[in-house]
Formats: C-alpha cells, sequence, structure tokens
C-alpha cells in the first residue's frame, strides 16, 4: 500500500432536494492507494450517499471531491468510471442487457477496449465470478446471488483501481459471500482500492483492514477494524454490534493491544498466550 | 398433537428438472423456537411455503406427502385459513407494507376479519406495546428504519394472533441493531410461548434464541437437533458453507489445542463461563 492518496474527501456536504437535513455532514477523508476499507452504520446512516461520490453519481452540496486527481464536480460519471467501478446495492438497478455477454461487454466497449482485450477480460471475470458458461443466458433468469456477481463482474471487466461495493453480499448466502470477498481480496492484493459498505460484520472483521462508522451523516470513527471494534459505545450508538470474538475478547483480555484485525483462531492463540487458559 | 407435521414431502417447482425438496418430514410442537439453516437453494423458503398452503395452492408445482397444520392439510385448506394459524414475515419489509401510516397497517387485515372495533383496538394496543412502536404509529412507514419496518410486518402478522410465526430470514437487509431488534422481539415471543420458525443466515444471533436447528442442503434435511448439538458441530457446518458462532469456532480452536470443554459455548456469555471455568480447573 503506497502513501499516495487516490481519494480525498473534503468537508463534504450533501442534500437530497426532497429532504431539510444533510445526507452527509462536513465528511472528511483520506483513502490511500490500495486500502481495503468497510463503511458500517444504520440504514439511512450515509453511507450509500458518501460513496456515490467517489464516481461522481453525487456532485457534491458543498466541500471538494477528488479521486485521482480528478475533482468530482468537474468531470461526468461516464470518465471517472474508467478508474472507479461502482457496484449497486441491488444488481437490478444495474442490470439491462439481454445477455450476460452483452452486459459485461458493455463497460469495457465504452471505454475502449481492443476485441481481445474484451474477450479475456470476460473469460476472466465469468470464471472468477462461477459465471463460466453461462454467456447467452438472459441476465433476469439467474438467481438473485448470480445477478449479484454478475454486477461484480460487468464492473470488474473494466478494471478499474477503484472498486466501490454497495452491500456486496445482500441475497447471498455465507459461502457465496465468502467466494466473493475473496475476489475482491484478490483484487486489493494486485494494488487496487477496495472500499465496501456491509451490515455483515463478520465479514468486515475477516477482509477490511480499515473500517469507517457513519452515524446520522457524519464519520464518527475511523481507523483500522480491531481498533473499531473495540469501541464498543460508538458502535452501539451507530447502531453496530462488533463481532462476537472482538466481544468475547474484550471481556476476557481487556487490557491487550491488537496490532491486526482478529478471527476467532487468533483469539485462541491470544488467550492461551496470556494464559487465560492452558493445556 | 404437533402444530405442524410433515411426512415425506417431496416438490418439484413447475417446469423445473430437479425436486427443491426431498424426502422432509419433521413436526414442531406447541412453543418451540426452530431455527433453520443452510445455503441458498437448500428449499428453506419453499418449506415455509408448503407449510403455509402457499406451495401448491397459489405456487404450482408437483408435491407429494402430506403437510398439516392443527390437524388441518395445509395442501387443502385456504391459505387464507391458515394464515390466521401461522403469520409469515418475508425478507423484503417494504414490499409487504402498503398502508400510509403503521396504524392502518396493522388495522388492515383485522378489519378484513370482519373483528368488531374493540378487539381490532385490543389487539392494535397490544402489538403496538409488543414491539415498541407506539411513539411511532402515524408515521409513515416509508420514513421507518430498516428494523422499524421489519417490526411493523411482525407486528401486522402478530395481530392476527397466530399460534405460529415463521421469520423468512426478515433480518438479512437490516444493520446489526435493527436484526437485533427483530431478534429480542422473537426472543420475547419465545417467553409467551408462541411458535416461532425462524429461517436465518445469522448463525450468532440464532444461537441465542433458538431451541432446536434444523440444516437443510439441496432440498433435504441433514439435522435436526438442539441447538447446542448442531451448532458445536463447527466442522460440519463449515462443510456446508455455514459460519458456526465465532464464540464456538474460538473454542472449538482451543480444544484442537488439547482444552478440554464439558459442552461447547455457542454465545458470548457461554463463551465467557466456559472459557472462565477452564482456566479454575487448570
Amino acid at each position: 500500500m503506497s502513501e499516495e492518496p487516490i481519494i480525498k474527501v473534503e468537508h463534504l456536504y450533501y442534500k437530497y432536494e426532497t429532504r431539510d437535513q444533510f445526507a452527509v455532514e462536513d465528511v472528511n477523508l483520506t483513502i490511500k492507494k490500495g486500502e481495503f476499507i468497510a463503511i458500517i452504520g444504520q440504514n439511512g446512516s450515509g453511507k450509500t450517499t458518501l460513496v456515490k461520490h467517489f464516481n461522481g453519481l453525487h456532485k457534491p452540496t458543498r466541500g471538494r471531491v477528488i479521486v485521482d486527481g480528478h475533482n468530482t464536480a468537474d468531470h461526468p460519471t461516464s470518465e471517472l468510471a474508467r478508474f472507479v467501478g461502482y457496484v449497486f446495492q441491488n444488481p437490478d438497478h444495474q442490470i439491462f442487457a439481454d445477455s450476460v455477454r452483452d452486459e459485461v461487454s458493455f463497460g469495457p466497449k465504452n471505454i475502449g477496449f481492443t476485441e481481445e482485450h474484451i474477450e479475456s477480460a470476460l473469460k476472466l471475470v465469468l470464471g472468477e465470478m462461477e459465471l463460466s458458461g453461462m454467456e447467452e443466458e438472459q441476465p433476469f433468469q439467474l438467481s438473485r446471488g448470480q445477478r449479484q456477481r454478475l454486477a461484480v463482474a460487468s464492473i470488474l471487466a473494466m478494471e478499474p483501481s477503484i472498486l466501490v461495493i454497495d452491500e456486496p453480499t445482500t441475497g447471498q448466502d455465507w459461502r457465496e459471500s465468502i467466494a466473493l470477498m475473496g475476489l475482491v481480496q484478490g483484487l486489493n492484493e494486485k494494488g487496487h482500492t477496495c472500499i465496501i459498505t456491509t451490515h455483515n460484520m463478520n465479514l468486515v472483521s475477516i477482509f477490511a483492514r480499515r473500517v469507517i462508522v457513519m452515524r446520522q451523516a457524519k464519520v464518527t470513527l475511523d481507523g483500522p477494524t480491531q481498533d473499531v471494534f473495540r469501541n464498543v459505545e460508538e458502535l452501539r450508538a451507530a447502531w453496530i454490534k462488533p463481532p462476537d470474538v472482538y466481544t468475547l475478547a474484550q471481556k476476557l483480555l481487556p487490557d491487550i493491544h491488537l496490532d491486526k484485525p482478529i478471527l476467532p483462531q487468533d483469539l485462541a492463540d491470544l488467550l492461551i498466550n496470556a494464559g487465560i487458559v492452558g493445556r | 398433537m404437533p402444530l405442524i407435521e410433515l411426512k415425506n414431502i417431496e416438490f418439484t417447482y413447475r417446469g423445473a428438472a430437479n425436486q427443491s425438496l426431498s424426502n422432509i418430514t419433521f413436526s414442531v410442537e406447541p412453543g418451540e423456537f426452530i431455527g433453520i439453516i443452510g445455503p441458498t437453494g437448500a428449499g428453506k423458503s419453499t418449506l415455509c411455503w408448503v407449510i403455509t398452503g402457499v406451495i401448491p395452492q397459489i405456487i404450482k408445482g408437483k408435491l407429494k406427502g402430506t403437510s398439516f397444520v392443527k390437524g388441518m392439510s395445509s395442501r387443502k385448506t385456504p391459505v387464507a385459513t391458515i394464515s390466521q394459524i401461522i403469520g409469515l414475515v418475508q425478507q423484503d419489509a417494504e414490499a409487504q407494507l402498503l398502508m400510509t401510516d403503521i396504524e392502518k397497517e396493522i388495522v388492515f387485515p383485522l378489519e378484513n376479519l370482519g373483528l368488531p372495533p374493540e378487539e381490532i383496538n385490543r389487539r392494535l394496543n397490544y402489538v403496538l406495546d409488543l414491539v415498541n412502536l407506539r411513539s411511532e404509529c402515524q408515521r409513515h412507514p416509508f420514513y421507518l428504519s430498516g428494523g422499524q419496518k421489519q417490526r411493523v410486518a411482525v407486528a401486522t402478522a402478530l395481530a392476527m394472533e397466530p399460534e405460529i410465526l415463521i421469520l423468512d430470514e426478515a433480518t438479512s437487509e437490516l444493520d446489526p441493531i435493527g436484526a437485533e431488534e427483530v431478534h429480542n422481539l422473537a426472543g420475547l415471543l419465545k417467553k409467551k410461548l408462541k411458535t416461532v420458525l425462524m429461517v436465518e443466515h445469522n448463525i450468532d444471533e440464532l444461537a441465542k434464541v433458538a431451541d432446536r436447528i434444523i440444516v437443510m442442503d439441496k432440498g433435504r434435511i441433514l439435522m435436526d437437533a438442539p441447538v447446542r448439538q448442531v451448532l458445536s458441530q463447527v466442522d460440519f457446518l463449515q462443510s456446508l458453507g455455514i459460519y458456526p458462532p465465532q464464540v464456538t469456532q474460538t473454542a472449538f480452536a482451543l480444544q484442537n489445542k488439547g482444552v478440554n470443554f464439558k459442552q461447547m459455548p455457542i454465545t458470548v456469555e457461554e463463551g465467557m463461563q466456559a472459557i472462565t471455568r477452564v482456566n479454575h480447573n487448570v
């Protein structure tokens, strides 16, 4: 991960025309290239509104959003889409083509990929999303989980350097969620910056390295996953419960310093090392 | 007599090549809280529709075997009759809400039943308190949070005073505390001796409220046993792509390192006690 900021959000305010209150209020963020970030918070806290600024689907009411050196206010989404891939929460808001092939090829074609490049990208992303052999299928006849993966595939095909996925695992079971997130992690390891919004804290604890908490349009916590998950009071105010492994760690090892996110296996090791349990 | 009794149920959706349910046999006694878990496509929602008679009366296909609710065949008894015994709440709360405020939403089906106004009022007041939405009752459902909407859907189902409540992934689109609200409500119903069937992906939450778990995969029941017995099978659940409670996973990892537990903990409280107890034994 480089130190170079790829997204800068400065005093961002956003208000929907139909509402009196700000949906995003004075948000400041610096996101570095190669980070894996989860944005969490209650339904309606402003997560989706915030991430829709990263590819210019929303333009700031006040403040600025700079993505890879581009002020999003001055560039249309079609241009920002070259380096910011945005996967919608509901795949049906995104899918429009008559076949899986057309759906996935659309983006790469529009940003000028060659035929060969499109073919190889198509093959790769369909394989990764477990949709190989479904090239000629009608997207709306796929299952919800398959449509969600198709939505991701059609964004991945453009090879965006920043990937924003809004609720990637809605309608997926645990195995499908892990498979999808594993692919996102693979992209992250290749240097892509990945930003997800989700309600699934177990997934956050496995994949995200940094967590941003939103409450009532504001960012109230922002830090390494293991630190954010130990701030129980602020999380509760934001309608979030940390994963049980953190709650258990908090109770059994209240003073321990965590230098990385923990999973059950890690907690078992910590408990043994701390002499809390013996053999 | 069991409240629900299914024997050798097999079901194939019209036009589908494969069975969605095969050889399903189980019964539910009054007051039980049963969690139904399994990967996508396991047949969990299909099972809920067979129990409520939606299959085969509304959704068609080839159904074999018998399904009884309070001794009535759910194949032949009108869905409207069964819906007075079983309240069904599904994943998308919004799709179930149709009126302009919460009060009207809850009252609508009661008026359709032709209940007298005093009775409607009594039930309305009872469920508003139960789901803790009295202060919101004049609001348009559109302005509610996801957890509140789902609680309205539960309240609407409960106002019919069903003996059985089925929650089919009722929390999957909710933030963690919204989900917890629905789980707490389910726990409260358990105390009131309602019979609850809950299809759920969040095993950590299910561990706190369920008495018994049915594990399904590919249209079959793989396991049907008391909650701890099922959730202790960490390897088995993981092989099905089900994420066991993190507390149980932690205990399992400790066990693999030679720490012995008399019984596997499945909740945070149990985990604390079990691990502290092991500590004292050393």
